[in-house]
């Protein structure tokens, strides 16, 4: 088991980005999905899970401000070394998981007529 | 199958193998087979083969270390995956098939100075492995995605074949029919019926040494229990990222875990008119015109892998991610010059791996991204997405030009999944970490059996060079025992049957 389970802390800022990635996407699977990107955190090796805790944290006070969903959108678009790659460790994570679960997700979240049935 | 538990903190066995992929599989049959008592310690748990979906997220979770993501630090951070279940990267792998290359042994043995490193008997061995793997070639129909490399290879007149793999497929079966003939199914099996003895979910923290001897190993269970185990001799088989970093943890230096060799690969994702993706199998065609420098082939192309690929560039990609039946993924590898370290870090559970790609490297995958996507236009490919940050989608030959400019491997996601060469074999004084035959320099009892004592990447899908020099040097260990061993063995079968396979 890790010291520090990473769901404060990478949670709230996967749930921000997927929810300005994909904002079509059902609230339940984003929830499911920020489950398995913050399991899989918590999975990293030592070195990988520490930095990613490091940058992650300083996402998380950000998130926690007002200016939470401009951040987000700024940092998704650019391509910073190191805090770029956290955004994508956490897009690649949950976008894998949203189209492996479920495969005929649009590319705006929305699930298809099939899934809604 | 059952684990050991924390009611049984200490075993002990003529010879701790510890790691079940390729090399410790094959290490573990042949010594049991020759009359030694073996017990084999695993890190991972046991799944059995075809119980879970191959190449899923489930598969990753269940069978690969750290799930899947995990990555050697560098400009660009190369991602590696390596198995961690019974039967290691076998269990998970594409199933490629390549004899050992007997230009590679050649120059291995004449650079590195291994003795008695002969292609020939590595080629006798290699028929072995062969029978015991059942390798062939589909006796059906391949892939739509694999007949796409094919297809695109023969209309540009580029080499390409059909790669066997070491499955068993019914008779004028298709590719998908195939069951893999991993270790859990092949060498543990054998190992087992020889008297071997096996604990899963059982990691090897580090081996207490005395002076240049091995005298037990400190474990600890998949419950947080811990324990030890002693041994005679024990062969370090946890493949070319955890062996050296076991080593160095255990007190061990000398020439580990400075030389680790990959074969780099980028990759990009092509949309047909047709569906060509079918999730649970890889193409097993390669395109190797270009080889041993350059080889292209197919990736796994499940939904998330595909959705995956598509983020390099998701504004420009996504709205193709709903046609990913009609998409597969692809990769170019190359034959790497730069090298990596694996550190172990005190205080810390897994090493720190690191890449450097040389200058070279960075041109061949630059070039390989090209000649692929070529490829895929030939093949009839409507659209090709590039796996690079902002990379352009290629809808003919003038747009490859504007992609090579828009490129740089720094923007690229480089992976691999064949790692090699951490605890490089031979008598160079210096240069090698581990003598002939596997025995790690300066100890007397401490042997590395695995894909870190290849000198260098092979150039081709490295399995079956690992499981050949795994045999020959297995053989080799039970023969100098035989001949120059008088110690006693006590018997150690005594906790038999409390915790076997
Ligand atoms: C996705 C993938 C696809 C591949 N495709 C191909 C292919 O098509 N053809 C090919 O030739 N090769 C392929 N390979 C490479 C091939 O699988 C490896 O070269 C081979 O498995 C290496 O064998 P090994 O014995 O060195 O290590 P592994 O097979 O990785 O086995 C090492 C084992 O040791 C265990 N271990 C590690 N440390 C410890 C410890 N401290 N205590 C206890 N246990 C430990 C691990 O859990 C693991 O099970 C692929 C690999 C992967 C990951």
């Amino acid at each position: 088991m890790r010291p520090v389970p990473s769901a404060p802390i990478v949670g709230p800022f996967a749930d921000r980005l997927l929810a300005l990635d994909l904002p079509h996407l059902d609230p339940a699977r984003r929830r499911d999905t920020v489950e398995f990107v913050t399991r899989r955190v918590d999975s990293l090796p030592s070195v990988m899970h520490l930095g990613v805790l490091v940058i992650a944290t300083v996402f998380r006070l950000v998130v926690a401000t007002p200016l939470a969903d401009r951040f987000v959108r700024l940092m998704s678009h650019l391509a910073l070394p190191l805090l770029g790659e956290y955004v994508r460790l956490v897009r690649s994570l949950g976008y894998a998981y949203i189209w492996e679960s479920w495969p005929d997700t649009q590319a705006n979240g929305a699930s298809t007529p099939e899934h809604i049935r | 199958m059952s684990g050991l538990t924390a009611s049984m903190p200490r075993l002990d066995a003529e010879v701790l193998i510890i790691g079940s992929g390729a090399g410790g599989a094959t290490t573990a049959a042949l010594l049991a087979e020759a009359g030694i008592d073996v017990l084999i310690v695993e890190e991972g748990p046991w799944v059995d083969q075809g119980s879970v979906t191959p190449f899923s997220l489930e598969q990753m979770d269940q069978q690969y270390r750290a799930g899947g993501v995990t990555v050697a630090l560098g400009l660009p951070s190369i991602a590696y995956t390596e198995g961690r279940c019974a039967g290691g990267g076998t269990e998970v792998n594409s199933g490629l098939y390549f004899r050992p290359p007997v230009d590679v042994i050649e120059r291995w043995s004449a650079q590195h100075r291994i003795r008695d490193l002969d292609p020939d008997a590595l080629s006798v061995i290699a028929a072995e492995i062969e029978q015991a793997l059942t390798v062939s070639t589909v006796p059906g129909r391949t892939t739509p995605a694999s007949e796409i490399l094919r297809d695109g290879a023969a209309a540009l007149g580029w080499q390409h074949n059909e790669i066997p793999r070491w499955m068993a497929y019914p008779p004028g079966g298709d590719a998908v029919t195939g069951k893999r003939q991993s270790m859990t199914r092949t060498f543990l099996p054998r190992a087992f019926a020889a008297g071997a003895r096996m604990i899963v979910d059982c990691r090897v923290d580090r081996l207490h040494m005395a002076g240049g001897t091995g005298r037990s190993a400190a474990v600890t269970f998949a419950d947080g229990s811990t324990g030890v185990i002693t041994f005679r001799d024990v062969i370090v088989c946890g493949g070319a990222i955890q062996s050296p970093a076991l080593l160095q943890r255990s007190g061990i230096h000398g020439y580990i875990g400075r030389t680790l060799a990959v074969h780099p690969t980028v990759k990009l994702s092509a949309r047909f008119r047709d569906e060509v993706n079918v999730p649970d199998d890889v193409p097993v065609h390669q395109v190797k015109e270009f080889a041993p420098d350059l080889s292209f082939g197919g990736s796994a192309s499940h939904p998330g892998l595909v959705a995956l690929a598509l983020t390099d560039h998701w504004k420009a990609f996504s709205k193709s991610v709903v046609q990913w039946r009609q998409i597969a993924i692809y990769y170019a590898a190359i034959t790497s010059e730069g090298r990596g370290w694996v550190r172990a870090i005190p205080g810390l559970r897994d090493p720190l791996v690191t890449y450097r790609l040389s200058h070279r490297d960075r041109q061949l995958l630059r070039s390989g991204l090209a000649r692929l996507t070529l490829l895929m236009l030939e093949a009839d490919a409507e659209e090709v997405y590039p796996s690079f940050r902002g990379a352009p989608i290629v809808r003919n030959r003038a747009d490859i030009a504007s992609m090579q400019q828009a490129f740089a491997v720094s923007k690229a996601s480089v992976m691999t999944v064949h790692l090699c060469s951490s605890v490089p074999m031979g008598e160079l004084p210096g240069r090698s970490g581990a003598d002939s035959f596997g025995r790690v320099h300066g100890t007397s009892n401490v042997f590395v059996n695995d894909a870190s004592l290849l000198p260098t990447a092979p150039g081709v899908n490295p399995q079956a060079t690992v499981m050949a020099i795994a045999i020959r040097n297995a053989r080799h260990f039970i023969s100098s025992r035989s001949t120059t061993d008088t110690r006693s063995t006590t018997d150690t079968r005594n906790i038999k049957g409390h915790h076997e396979r």
